[in-house]
C-alpha cells in the first residue's frame, strides 16, 4: 500500500513536471532554444492563479484567465527575446533566457515580497478515500487537468488544421516552410500553447502547497531542463514519459537515497549517468 | 582604510573566479553553467585541511588539486555532449553538488563551516596575496592566448570537426581547459573561504554559478580586460551601493539580457567596435582630405 | 601507399559505398569521379574517420587506420580540402594555414603551452598563400570572401600539414575557367615534384587534362578504373554520366 501511495505521489508530481517539461520541449524543438525562463512563466502562472482567486473567489476562473495572460506573456517573451537572437551562436539565447529568468525572479520578490503569496481560502483541500489511500482534492485534480491538457493537445496537433502545421514545422520547418506554413505564425502558437501549460502548472502548484514564491521555479526550471534531455529534446512523447519517470523515481528515491542525495538532485544524478552512456537523451530519434 | 582593504579583496578573488571561467568558456568554448561548484570545491577542501591542520599555503595546491581533478572528470562529460546537452550537464553539475554537499556531517551539511582559519597575514597582508595571485593569473591568461595553446584552443572553440580535420586532438585540449579553468577556480574558492571564514553550500549554488557567467559574457568572452573590468564592477557595486545590493540580481539578470540582445561579444565588443569606427572615421578624414 | 579494401558504408539502410576497392601508387595523381550522390565525398570521408565504414578496411602504407580517430590519420600524414569549406572565421586567412602549419607545435597539446614563437609558420603560410595565388587577402576575415578564395584557403590548409597524402574534394568548384585552369596547373606542379594526390572533381576536363589514372563511382559501386581516356570510353561509364 505504501509503494502505491508513493507511486501516486510520484504520478502527481510528474504530471506537474510533464505541463512544464513539454513546453519546454516544444520550444526547443522548433527553435533550438532552452527556453530557461520558461519557468519564470510558470512562476508567473502562480502568482496569478493566487492573485486572481483571492480577489474573486474562483479557482477556476482564476485558473483560466492565469493560463490565457502567461500564454500572452510567452509570446511577447518570444517576440522580445528570441526572436532577435536566432541567427546567433545557440549561447546567446541561453544566456539571454537565463538572465531574464533571474530578473523574474527578482521582479517576483521586489514587488510582492520575499516570503511570497498565499490564497486567502484555500479552495480543493478536503480529503477524500480513493482507492484506499487518502488524497486531497486539489491532488485528483492536478492529475485531471494534466491528462486533460495533454490529451487536448495530442488532439489538437493531430486534428486541427493549425496543429497538423505546427508538427510539420517541428518536424522540418523548411519542408514546413516550403508547403506554405506560416512559421510565424506557429512559433507564436508554441510559446502560447507552451507558456499556458507552464501556467496551469504554476497554479496548480500553488494550490497544492498553497504558496507561491518568487524562487518557487528555479528547481522546477533546471529540473525540467533535465526532463526533457532525458526525453530526447524535442521529443514530446519521450518527455512524457521522463517527467513521469521523474516524478516516481523522485517520491521512492526520497524514501531510501534520502540520506545521501537530497531530492532535487536525483533528477541530474540520474540524467548525468543517462547522458554518459547515451549522449542523445533516452528516447532520441536515431 | 579597512573598508578599502575588504573590498580589494573580494573583487580580487572575483576576478580570479571569472577570469578562471574564461579560461573554460572564453579560450576552448565550452559552456560552463556550474562553475561555482569548482570554487566550492576548492573553498570546502582548503577549509577542511586547515581546520586539519594544513598550513594555508599547503591547503591551496591541494584544493586546486582537488578541484582539477573534479574538473577533469567533468570535461570527460564535454568529450560525450555538446553545446546545450553540456549547458545542462554542467548545471546538473551545480545541483549536484550542493545537492551532496547538504547531506553530508563531514561538510557541515546545511549548516556549512565555520571558524576557518585565518592565514594570520593581517587583512592587509591578505589583500596583498590575494592581489598578487590575480596579477600573476592575469598574465598568465594573456601568455596563454598567445601561446600554441591558445591559438589551438582558438580554432576548438569556433569549429571542433574542422579542428581535427586539421590534426587537433579535440578531446585532449577540452581537458586541459577544464583542468585550468576549474583547478584556478578551486584556488578561488579557497581564497574566499579563508577571507569570509565562514562558507555554507548556498555559497557556492546555481545563482553562484550565474554570478561568475555574467561577469565572463558581459565583460566579454575570452578578453582578459574586459572580464577583468566586469568582474571588478559587477563584484564592487553591490557592496559600494547598499541598495543595489537589494537589486543586485536584478541588475545581473538584466544586465545579462541586454548585452545578448545587443552586444553578445561583452565590453570588449563595444570597446572593439567602438575602435573600429573611429579607425574609419580617420581614415574617412583622410579620404576626404 | 593508399590501400582501399573492400569498403562499405551503410546509412540506415542505405548503403552509400559498397565494396569499392583500389590502390593508390607513391606520386600518384589519381582522379575519383562519379556522378553526384555516387558516395565519393562519403569514401573520402572513410579515408579521413569521419564515417565509419560497416565493412572493409583502410590502410596508408604498412598501418590499418581504421581505428584510429581523424586526428590520428592527419597526423599520420593526409591532408583534406573539403567539399564545403569551413575556415576558422574568427582567425585572419594567414592565421587559418599558419596554425595548420604550427601542427608540430600542437601535437603534444601540454607541451603546446610553452611554444609562443609564430614566425616561421606565418612565413610558411605566406609562401602557401601565395602558391595558390591569394596572398593578397592574407590578413582579411574568410567572412568576407567569395567561394573561390575560400576554396583556395582550404587547399593552402590541407598542404601546410606537408601531407604524404593530399585529399581534394571538388577543389575547383565555384572558381572561374581561368582560376580553375591555374589551381589544377597548381596541383599538376605539385604532384610533379612527387606530391600523392586523389582528387574528386566534377570539372571532367581538368580531371582528364591532369590526371595519370581515374576510378570512377556510381550508386556507391565502382563502375571503371584505369587510364583518363580508356575510361572515358568505355560504355558503362558513359552510360553513367549520360543517364
Amino acid at each position: 500500500m505504501f509503494i502505491f501511495e508513493l507511486l501516486v505521489q510520484g504520478l502527481i508530481q510528474g504530471g506537474i513536471y510533464a505541463l512544464i517539461a513539454i513546453g519546454l520541449t516544444l520550444v526547443y524543438g522548433l527553435l533550438r532554444i532552452l527556453h530557461v525562463a520558461h519557468a519564470g512563466l510558470y512562476a508567473l502562472g502562480g502568482y496569478c492563479a493566487i492573485l486572481i482567486t483571492n480577489a474573486s473567489g474562483s479557482f477556476g476562473l482564476a485558473l483560466t484567465c492565469s493560463m490565457i495572460i502567461v500564454g500572452i506573456i510567452g509570446m511577447v517573451v518570444y517576440r522580445i527575446f528570441y526572436q532577435p537572437l536566432l541567427d546567433k551562436a545557440p549561447f546567446v539565447a541561453l544566456i539571454a533566457s537565463i538572465g531574464l529568468f533571474i530578473a523574474m525572479e527578482e521582479i517576483f520578490r521586489i514587488i510582492f515580497g520575499a516570503y511570497g503569496l498565499t490564497f486567502s481560502a484555500p479552495p480543493l483541500q478536503d480529503t477524500v478515500v480513493f482507492l484506499g489511500i487518502y488524497l486531497r482534492q486539489c491532488e485528483i485534480a492536478s492529475i485531471v487537468l494534466a491528462i486533460g491538457l495533454i490529451a487536448g493537445l495530442s488532439l489538437f496537433t493531430k486534428y486541427s488544421r493549425i496543429g497538423i502545421a505546427w508538427r510539420a514545422t517541428v518536424t522540418d520547418p523548411e519542408m514546413a516552410e516550403s508547403f506554405g506554413v506560416d512559421v510565424i505564425k506557429v512559433r507564436y502558437l508554441n510559446f502560447f500553447i507552451g507558456s499556458m501549460m507552464a501556467a496551469a502548472a504554476g497554479s496548480m502548484v500553488a494550490l497544492l502547497n498553497n504558496l507561491v514564491e518568487p524562487t518557487m521555479g528555479s528547481v522546477p526550471s533546471y529540473k525540467a531542463l533535465a526532463i526533457i534531455v532525458l526525453g530526447g529534446l524535442g521529443n514530446v512523447r519521450g518527455t512524457l514519459i521522463a517527467s513521469l519517470a521523474i516524478g516516481i523515481a523522485e517520491a521512492v528515491g526520497t524514501i531510501y537515497l534520502g540520506n545521501i542525495l537530497d531530492r532535487d538532485s536525483i533528477a541530474f544524478a540520474f540524467l548525468i549517468v543517462v547522458l554518459m552512456l547515451k549522449p542523445q537523451g533516452l528516447f532520441s530519434k536515431g | 582604510m579597512e573598508y578599502e582593504i575588504s573590498l580589494l579583496t573580494i573583487v580580487g578573488i572575483s576576478i580570479i573566479g571569472a577570469l578562471s571561467l574564461n579560461m573554460i568558456l572564453g579560450f576552448c568554448g565550452q559552456i560552463s553553467l556550474g562553475h561555482a561548484a569548482f570554487i566550492g570545491v576548492g573553498a570546502y577542501t582548503s577549509s577542511i585541511l586547515t581546520k586539519s591542520g594544513v598550513p594555508f599555503l599547503l591547503s591551496l595546491p591541494g584544493a586546486m588539486a582537488l578541484s582539477c581533478l573534479i574538473g577533469i572528470i567533468v570535461g570527460f562529460s564535454s568529450l560525450r555532449v555538446r553545446h546545450d546537452f553540456l549547458a545542462i550537464t554542467t548545471m546538473g553539475v551545480s545541483f549536484l553538488f550542493t545537492g551532496v554537499v547538504r547531506k553530508q556531517e563531514v561538510l557541515g551539511g546545511e549548516m556549512g563551516i565555520a571558524m576557518i582559519p585565518d592565514p594570520g597575514w593581517g587583512k592587509l597582508g591578505y589583500m596583498v596575496f590575494v592581489i598578487l595571485l590575480v596579477v600573476i593569473l592575469a598574465i598568465f591568461s594573456l601568455y596563454l592566448k598567445r601561446s600554441w595553446m591558445g591559438y589551438t584552443f582558438d580554432a576548438v572553440a569556433e569549429d571542433e570537426d574542422t579542428a581535427s580535420i586539421v590534426g587537433v586532438n579535440v578531446a585532449s585540449f577540452k581537458l586541459i581547459a577544464f583542468a585550468l579553468g576549474t583547478a584556478f577556480a578551486g584556488l578561488a574558492g579557497a581564497l574566499y573561504a579563508h577571507n569570509v571564514k565562514f562558507i555554507d553550500p548556498e555559497s557556492f549554488g546555481f545563482i553562484e554559478s550565474i554570478t561568475v557567467l555574467s561577469m565572463v559574457v558581459i565583460g566579454g568572452t575570452g578578453s582578459v580586460w574586459g572580464v577583468i573590468t566586469a568582474a571588478a564592477v559587477l563584484s564592487v557595486f553591490p557592496l559600494w551601493f547598499q541598495f543595489i545590493d537589494d537589486y543586485k540580481l536584478l541588475v545581473y539578470g538584466t544586465l545579462l539580457c541586454i548585452v545578448m540582445l545587443f552586444s553578445p561579444q561583452g565590453l570588449s565588443g563595444i570597446v572593439a567596435d567602438l575602435k573600429g569606427r573611429l579607425v574609419n572615421s580617420k581614415e574617412g578624414l583622410h579620404a576626404a582630405d | 601507399m593508399l590501400q582501399i579494401n573492400d569498403i562499405t558504408v551503410d546509412f540506415g539502410g542505405v548503403r552509400a559505398v559498397d565494396q569499392v576497392s583500389f590502390v593508390l601508387k607513391k606520386g600518384e595523381l589519381l582522379g575519383l569521379i562519379g556522378p553526384n550522390g555516387a558516395g565519393k565525398t562519403t569514401l573520402m570521408r572513410v579515408i579521413t574517420g569521419s564515417v565509419t565504414p560497416s565493412l572493409g578496411t583502410v590502410r596508408l602504407e604498412d598501418r590499418i587506420l581504421n581505428k584510429l580517430p581523424s586526428y590520428q590519420r592527419i597526423r599520420l600524414g593526409i591532408g583534406l580540402s573539403q567539399q564545403i569549406v569551413s575556415p576558422f572565421r574568427s582567425m585572419t586567412v594567414l592565421e587559418n594555414v599558419a596554425f595548420v602549419a604550427g601542427y608540430h607545435k600542437t601535437k603534444n597539446p601540454i607541451a603546446s603551452l610553452f611554444k609562443v614563437n609564430r614566425s616561421p609558420e606565418n612565413e610558411e603560410a605566406k609562401r602557401l598563400l601565395n602558391m595558390v595565388g591569394i596572398e593578397e587577402v592574407a590578413s582579411s576575415s574568410p567572412s568576407n570572401l567569395p567561394l573561390g578564395y575560400l576554396k583556395r584557403l582550404e587547399l593552402a590548409r590541407a598542404l601546410a600539414l606537408k601531407p604524404k597524402l593530399l585529399l581534394l574534394d571538388e577543389p575547383l568548384a565555384g572558381l572561374n575557367q581561368v582560376e580553375a585552369v591555374q589551381l589544377s596547373d597548381t596541383l599538376w606542379e605539385l604532384n610533379r615534384k612527387g606530391q600523392t594526390i586523389i582528387l574528386i572533381e566534377h570539372n571532367l576536363s581538368e580531371v582528364i587534362r591532369i590526371c595519370h589514372r581515374l576510378v570512377v563511382i556510381d550508386n556507391g559501386r565502382k563502375i571503371g578504373e584505369g587510364e583518363p581516356h580508356m575510361v572515358m570510353n568505355d560504355a558503362d561509364v558513359q552510360s553513367a554520366y549520360l543517364g
